[in-house]
């Protein structure tokens, strides 16, 4: 019995170090992570300059705008991920010989645009009217109500959904190894060729994507908690 | 000061005033009343295009506001207006409530905005709730608040919008009297209430609305001891 715990423990040393550290794999995971973080992180801004416009798009008094508006997040939401990815790359940008990771953060920021939109407008429009209209009553332009009543208002309540929207992008990034970028899931999936072994590198890689979503929610509720300061009675 | 001519507006097939004219003086305090659905409400909220008329013409200080070339947010700023669901800032504590429109629009600055505010608190007994927010005052202090914040504006003329009918019985006293001490200071009231004590005692003119029209007006005494109107005298057994 303790022969075979002990065979165990020296296996498990084994193979942690065989497929984490010898050859330099770790720096395999490290450039990964790298590439998930540079994606997410730059594709989630954006998603958020792209979203604020599309649901301003959406809001708009304007047909024309509203239009627009409302088909970019119906093509967005209504096209798989992977295959929005896959066209960004194979049809549109490779052609010109643009880089795959700037390509994948021009499609995730695009795509994670349609779903921002949507949390932005519902976000804005749950702001009771009341608002606008004390704001326009007061003698201050529309942008002005905006800008000082409105948005304020809103960002408490787009937060939470804001926040799920990041978390879901950062690991719908693990799709980009459809167009040969080597993020988080795809070096694992390296290690895990060369070694032969699975769980050591894909438990490694979901440990990592775990951290870093449980960080993100984190920060976020210490920021939420902050901007509910008026509520408290 | 004010003039409506043949006031329409139409909400789908709805028409909820139908044809409307009315002229108020400087310094009068008009009380509108009437059942719900009346009008009364619409009226009141297309004196700031607050509703865009459907036809008519509303004039105010030799202006028509309902006149694409007017800018109306410069008018807006001489019409001070009071919501039934007071509408404060819930993000803003009482004194920025106050100080958001008169600082944004640069009138004020931020110095004079404050002390401004202040001294207005002060006359509503507020002075202690200036750093608090919304959500921590009762619906009586929330709408003094309301009518201080209208008020820092300076403005010409003030339009309520039933007021006092979100509150609770025993807070309504402290917000009729703050509006009874406005009217004395001489301000121009336009007044859309339930509260028949109020429009008896501070009205100087008492208008009845129905199905979108004025079917009566008097001073307050002849207007509730001599009504003409055949629907008044009905709304009046009702509501007295």
């Amino acid at each position: 019995m303790a022969d075979k715990l002990a065979g165990f423990f020296v296996k498990l040393g084994y193979d942690l170090y065989n497929n984490l550290i010898e050859k330099g794999r770790y720096i395999t995971i490290l450039t990964g992570l790298r590439n998930t973080l540079l994606i997410a992180l730059c594709a989630i801004v954006i998603g958020t300059v792209i979203g604020a416009l599309i649901a301003l798009c959406r809001l708009s008094k304007n047909g024309f705008l509203r239009g627009i508006g409302s088909g970019y997040v119906t093509i967005i939401r209504g096209v798989p991920l992977v295959t929005q990815l896959m066209i960004f790359y194979f049809v549109i940008f490779g052609p010109m010989g643009w880089d795959k990771i700037l390509v994948s953060i021009i499609g995730f920021g695009i795509n994670s645009g349609g779903y921002v939109a949507e949390i932005f407008r519902a976000g804005i429009q749950a702001v009771d009217k009341g608002q606008m209209e004390a704001g326009r009553s007061l003698g201050l332009n529309k942008t002005q109500a905006m800008m000082k009543i409105i948005l304020p208002q809103a960002i408490k309540n787009i937060l939470p959904t804001y926040t799920s929207e990041f978390i879901t992008l950062i690991k719908e990034t693990s799709v980009a190894g459809y167009i040969a970028v080597q993020d988080l899931t795809k070096s694992g999936d390296m290690i895990r060729n060369a070694t032969y072994n699975a769980w050591i590198p894909l438990l490694s890689v979901a440990i990592i994507y775990l951290v870093l979503t449980l960080g993100l929610a984190k920060l976020f509720t210490l920021l939420e908690r902050r901007l509910a300061r008026s509520d408290r009675g | 000061m004010i003039e409506v001519k043949d006031l329409y507006k139409q909400f789908g097939d709805n028409i909820v005033l139908q044809g409307v004219t009315e002229t108020i003086q400087k310094g009068e305090k008009v009380v509108i009343v009437g059942p719900s659905g009346s009008g009364k409400s619409t009226f009141l909220r297309c004196l700031n295009l607050l509703e865009q008329p459907t036809s008519g013409e509303i004039w105010f200080e030799n202006t028509q506001i309902n006149d694409k070339k007017g800018d109306i947010n410069k008018l807006r700023q001489k019409m001070g207006m009071v919501f039934q669901h007071f509408n404060l800032f819930p993000h803003l504590t009482v004194l920025q409530n106050i100080m958001l429109a008169p600082v944004e629009l640069k009138l004020q600055t931020k110095k004079e905005a404050e002390e401004n505010a202040m001294r207005l608190l002060e006359r509503v007994g507020l002075v202690d709730k200036a750093g608090s927010y919304p959500a921590m005052i009762s619906g009586g202090q929330k709408q003094r608040i309301a009518i201080v914040r209208a008020l820092a504006m300076n403005p010409d003329v003030m339009l309520f919008d039933e007021p006092t009918s979100a509150l609770d019985p025993e807070m309504v006293g402290e917000v009729l009297n703050v509006m009874r001490e406005l009217a004395e200071e001489g301000m121009t009231m336009i007044v859309v209430t339930h509260e028949m004590g109020f429009a008896r005692e501070v009205a100087t003119r008492v208008l009845f609305m129905d199905e979108g029209k004025i079917l009566e007006q008097n001073t307050p005494d002849a207007f509730f001891s001599s009504p003409r109107n055949s629907r008044l005298q009905d709304f009046l057994s009702k509501v007295l």
